[in-house]
């Protein structure tokens, strides 16, 4: 089997377009966080659809705007966030496998619902693994956004592709429920019973404040739960900030925080949580 | 050891010790982070350690039964005595009104010269409890009382690198470029964080750390010696 180093041209980023795979484990005694994909629930289906390794990376889209070229043959699908995707300007669906020729044109538009698109790639990228993973962050890789003009490095492959037989139901509401699973967290404890109940029984709102770091959410709790020594926190993690503010840790979050860290989001919750955008609603549950 | 044990789900657990931060409670989570490793190597994924807690991620579930046995085991370790034989890393830092904005500021707030500013902050030796908030950022305790600031309102959008900062009861020194809420006294021209390398860091937890003033001179032919790989690190 011969693989080309080919490559993907981007005309346009998009917004928050980085390489992730499932992140970075072992490294979080120097203060690098985990990283990896925001949802895994849909890398993983990516990465089942193409028949590839489980862990093998994909493209990450947190909006609308990327425009990429590809140079030479691959396969790839789209799975995730509801967006319109044009294939050489012809609408396509998530789920499909696309038999990517060369100089095929792949356009992301329209958001409808969902905050995290993923473009699995035949075989993953190629671009630099850091300490055993391909994600992208500040200070460890050498690329941490695509901007315009960037190019990323994949395999072609020049092989005859056993076709697929039908393309895969994507179920696309399995991120609408609204139902948070959480933990209690080390501070949960200091809030007054009270706070407590009103926070389980409260919709919160996602704020516009969404990046692959933190979720902030609208409503605030007020609190007088005391400050912290700086302490261990995960993605995930719910912190309660003085002025009442709920901020849920994201992937790309620090390995240590100074806030009380009221709840943890239960693993698959958190992978529902990130597909939430501005807006959205929330409710907890423990 | 004065501890308590906190099961977040079956497969994170947190062990806390009094909201203190001392060099007493280090040693003890040392020892305690020591235990997990020998004792519990294939059911432990990561240990993060804060300056009173101590974070165990778990490849294996664990029910509250087992927290209280753990707890137990834990009380029956061997008190430990003595002191750490840890060394002591020079780092050198250049401290300036131009390398060091909030400076002169400090000054004021605390109604002491600059001379007396970096005196304090220079002859205090500090200890390295953990690293956190960016890769290669070291929490430092140890801080002289005399320079304890409230953090800024509102932090700065962009703190250079190597800034050397004072924020509430600590110092540190910003590994990377980035927004921060601490009020700058000076630069260091060391870089602190290499991806490249197995360790990525030089001080390992417990050891100490002291800053040395530096010219202007000295701080641009370490950053360029920093630069090129060639610095090598000093300690007592």
């Amino acid at each position: 089997m011969i693989k080309t180093p080919a490559y993907i041209h981007f005309i346009q980023p998009g917004l928050m377009t980085t390489v992730q795979d499932l992140g970075r484990f072992g490294m979080a005694a120097y203060g690098v966080p985990y990283s990896g994909v925001m949802d895994r629930f849909s890398m993983t289906q990516a990465n089942y659809l193409l028949q590839n390794q489980f862990y093998d990376s994909v493209l990450e889209m947190g909006g609308p705007g990327a425009k990429m070229v590809f140079e030479m043959p691959t396969r790839i699908v789209f799975v995730g966030a509801d967006a319109d995707i044009y294939w050489n300007d012809k609408p396509v669906k998530a789920g499909k496998i696309l038999e990517i020729q060369e100089d095929d044109v792949i356009h992301i538009r329209k958001f409808r619902k969902g905050q995290w698109l993923y473009m699995g790639i035949q075989g993953g990228f190629e671009t630099e693994i850091v300490a055993e993973s391909r994600s992208w962050y500040p200070g460890i890789t050498p690329q941490f956004k695509i901007e315009k003009s960037d190019s990323v490095c994949y395999l072609s492959e020049e092989r005859f592709y056993p076709a697929l037989s039908s393309h895969a139901k994507m179920n696309l509401n399995w991120f609408k429920h609204g139902e948070i699973k959480v933990y209690k967290g080390p501070e949960w404890d200091q809030l007054p019973k009270l706070m407590q109940n009103r926070i389980m029984k409260k919709s919160f709102t996602i704020s516009t404040l969404v990046n692959r770091m933190a979720y902030q959410l609208e409503e605030t709790i007020e609190n007088e739960v005391e400050p912290i020594l700086t302490s261990p926190v995960y993605p995930g993690t719910i912190q309660l900030t003085p002025n009442g503010t709920l901020i849920v840790l994201m992937r790309d979050a620090q390995v240590t925080g100074g806030y009380p860290r009221i709840l943890q989001v239960e693993n698959n919750s958190l992978n529902i949580l990130s597909q939430k955008r501005p807006g959205d609603r929330i409710n907890f549950s423990l | 050891m004065d501890i308590r044990i906190f099961r977040i789900h079956s497969k994170l657990i947190e062990l806390a010790w009094p909201k203190v931060i001392s060099t007493d409670i280090l040693r003890e989570q040392q020892q305690v982070r020591r235990f997990f490793e020998e004792e519990y190597t294939e059911g432990i994924r990561e240990i993060r350690i804060g300056f009173n807690t101590l974070s165990l991620k778990l490849r294996i579930e664990i029910s509250e039964n087992d927290c209280a046995d753990i707890l137990e085991e834990i009380n029956q370790l061997p008190s430990i005595l003595g002191s750490f034989s840890s060394k002591i890393w020079k780092i050198p830092v250049h401290y300036s009104p131009e390398s060091g904005k909030d400076l002169e500021k400090l000054a004021g707030i605390h109604e002491i010269g600059i001379e007396e500013i970096i005196k304090i902050h220079s002859e205090t030796i500090y200890t390295l409890h953990f690293y956190g908030f960016l890769p290669g950022f070291m929490y430092l305790g140890g801080l002289d009382e005399k320079l304890y600031t409230p953090r800024k309102k509102n932090p700065e959008r962009s703190m250079p690198s190597g800034t050397v900062a004072i924020g509430g009861k600590q110092t540190g020194i910003y590994p990377a470029e980035s927004p921060g809420g601490w009020h700058a006294i000076g630069q260091c021209p060391v870089r602190l964080f290499d991806i490249s390398k197995e360790r990525p860091v030089v001080p390992a937890i417990g050891d100490k750390v002291k800053f040395e003033p530096i010219t202007r001179e000295v701080f641009e032919d370490i950053q360029q010696l920093s630069h090129q790989g060639l610095y090598s690190w000093h300690h007592d």
